[in-house]
């Protein structure tokens, strides 16, 4: 199976899409290198965005499954694996930068590592992905039969550990990190109901809508516990318009984005049956 | 007893060469090439600013050399920290919308008089000259600046403090309504305007220097127009730019990021390269403009002028 094929070894047009479009940033970082629009410490800034990148692509490859419960679309199963795998690449090269940044002293990075809490932190999630990766390959599928699935779990750990190492790097702002928590939240609560009950307007708007709540929340307490901003001024954030759009908010309007397509998508179905049974 | 008394960051003649980057950057900005939105400004503040004609002031001969290269302007115009304006360092567009005349700063507080002073009228009465320092951000990076203005204790001689005076604290501008920072959101529940002090012996060494100008010309709005500070043996955000307040107080002023972040950004905040950051090392620092790391230097080099004012002190939190 290559990553252009599916697993009758067909040409997919959706796969291969998917698969160039995950170099999409590694192109884009290397234009903005080779333009100097990476600023001043231009392997400073890519890792930063590097490190974006990872979380993107794992919050990303975590949505797959949800999305596929809640409209049906089966074929996403085929890009699932090669998501996962680029948010692997992703923060290797996250990391291989900061190893260049840091000289190639390997030394230094070794001991930043275990001296700083986020670091080692990060390289949990680090190692979290390089064992996922290298046990995604068929055979490796194949090898751990019924452990791979309790195996590959570990995934939402490795995401909460990203998310956390974002937050614990910033520098004041975390309003990124809290949009990534915000949608791995959402992405999580999807899990929670079966299938039957996840694909109603009322389940999918309720989720939208405790996810929204629970970043809020989380947020504020973020801000409390790790910095002199208070809780409740990040909670009235919130609320002050007009002003800049909060993690809570993108995360509702996600959210019931997804609840009205999907009532879109049922009803056009449902006119669609009615159409053929009248014909 | 004289430990000191190595200059740290005198070093070689080889590494000095301030005018070759001033004539490189009079070029480029003359050709009209580079970063347009960057020739643009500067043409614009050559224009408007009432106060052009008073660039470049002369050398002093004390500071006129910071033992490595200048940083081109390109970079430093660009590369800032304001959280004014936003997060990133790239803030340059946005603070191009700080209205810097009128202008005006307010001294108060412990002082036989205070007083309004219009930004002119204060460049008039100081006497401008031009200093070249390093300047080391807490972020591990640093830069080297050659700065227009005015020793902070000339500013102090003509506040008049009162002998109860122990601190000088400065201030920010909170301008909702331009700095998209203080925007209603998340930062606008931040603690502004921002705050920055310093003790009054601090404020009576010859280093502080009230910044006006830079690279012979007045300073960009990037880089804190019309009215910062600078405070080369400290950490950069000690230095803080867009001046509308200076009060003298006898109590300690908490800093913005004090505020914020107690256990990572102090009041006193000296550059000490064993003393790390909670979160990263301070032993090395990047030099924006080459690909060099350098060891980083207690008091940033500047020991041999301000190490005295802290004898003593060593229960003071004197390095965060
Ligand atoms: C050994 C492993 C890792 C190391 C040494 C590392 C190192 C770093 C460092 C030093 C920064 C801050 C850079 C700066 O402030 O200039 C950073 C930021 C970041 N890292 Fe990592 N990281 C690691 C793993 C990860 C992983 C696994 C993820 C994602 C799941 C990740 C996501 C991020 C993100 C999102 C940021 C912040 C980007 C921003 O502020 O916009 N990192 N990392």
């Amino acid at each position: 199976m290559y990553p252009w094929t599916d697993r009758s070894g067909r040409f997919s047009a959706l796969k291969s899409a998917v698969f160039a479009g995950l170099f999409l940033p590694l192109l884009w970082l290397i234009w903005r290198w080779r333009t100097g629009d990476l600023g001043p410490l231009p392997i400073d800034e890519a890792t930063l965005e590097s490190g974006r990148w990872t979380v993107r692509m794992i919050v990303i490859t975590l949505a797959i499954t949800p999305l596929q419960r809640i409209f049906g679309w089966g074929r996403l199963a085929l890009v699932r694996r090669q998501v996962g795998l680029a948010a692997m690449g992703y923060a290797l090269l996250h990391l291989s930068l900061y190893v260049a940044d840091q000289k190639f002293d390997l030394g230094r990075v070794a001991s930043e590592i275990a001296l700083r809490l986020y670091l080692t932190i990060g390289f949990a999630a680090v190692f979290g992905l390089v064992v996922l990766g290298v046990t995604s390959t068929n055979a490796a599928v194949r090898y751990l039969g019924r452990w791979w699935k309790p195996l590959h779990r570990v995934a939402y750990a490795i995401a909460g550990l990203g998310i956390l190492h974002f937050f614990m790097q910033s520098k004041i702002d975390a309003t990124q990190a809290a949009l990534m928590m915000g949608f791995f939240i959402l992405v999580m609560l999807y899990r929670v109901p079966n299938a039957a009950r996840l694909r109603s307007v009322w389940t999918l708007a309720g989720i939208a809508i405790m996810a929204a709540f629970l970043t809020a929340g989380l947020e504020a307490t973020w801000y409390g516990a790790a910095t002199g901003i208070k809780p409740l001024a990040v909670l009235q954030a919130n609320l002050l318009f007009p002003g800049v759009i909060r993690p809570a908010w993108v995360v509702l309007g996600t959210g019931l984005a997804v609840a009205l397509l999907w009532f879109g998508q049922r009803t056009w179905a449902a006119q669609k049956r009615q159409l053929q049974a009248a014909a | 007893m004289n430990i000191l008394r190595r200059r740290g960051w005198e070093l070689p003649e080889r590494l000095v060469t301030p005018e070759h980057v001033f004539l490189n950057r009079r070029a480029f900005l003359a050709a009209g090439t580079g970063i347009a939105a960057l020739a643009v400004a500067g043409r614009a503040r050559a224009e408007t600013d009432p106060s052009a004609s008073l660039y470049p002031a002369s050398v002093n001969p004390a500071f006129k050399d910071a033992g490595r290269d200048v940083t081109p302007f390109e970079i430093n115009s660009t590369y800032n920290n304001y959280y004014e304006f936003n997060t990133s360092k790239r803030i340059y567009e946005q603070a191009e919308a700080l209205p810097i005349r009128p202008w005006s700063v307010v001294i108060d507080g412990e002082v036989e008089k205070p007083v309004t002073i219009a930004i002119d009228d204060l460049l008039k009465r100081m006497t401008l000259e031009e200093r070249v320092y390093r300047h080391r951000c807490v972020e591990a990076w640093s830069m080297v600046v050659p700065w227009t203005g005015f020793a902070l204790s000339e500013f102090v001689s003509l506040a008049k403090p009162l002998a109860s005076a122990k601190f000088v604290r400065f201030e920010t501008f909170n301008l909702p309504d331009v700095a998209a920072g203080q925007k209603p959101g998340l930062f606008s529940s931040m603690p502004w305007p921002y705050v920055e002090g310093v003790t009054i012996a601090e404020a009576g060494n010859e280093l502080p220097f009230m910044v006006t100008g830079a690279y012979g010309k007045p300073l960009p709005k990037s880089m804190g127009a019309p009215l910062r500070l600078h405070l080369p043996w400290k950490y950069g955000f000690k230095s803080i730019k867009g001046i509308v307040r200076v009060s003298f107080t006898s109590e300690r002023p908490i800093g913005f990021w004090e505020q914020l972040q107690a256990s990572e950004y102090g009041f006193w905040a000296n550059v000490n390269p064993e003393v790390a950051h909670p979160r990263w090392s301070q032993a090395s620092e990047r030099v924006l403009g080459t690909d060099e790391q350098i060891p980083t230097q207690l008091f940033n080099g500047y020991g041999e002028y301000v190490a005295a004012l802290y004898a003593g002190m060593e229960k003071e939190p004197l390095y965060m």
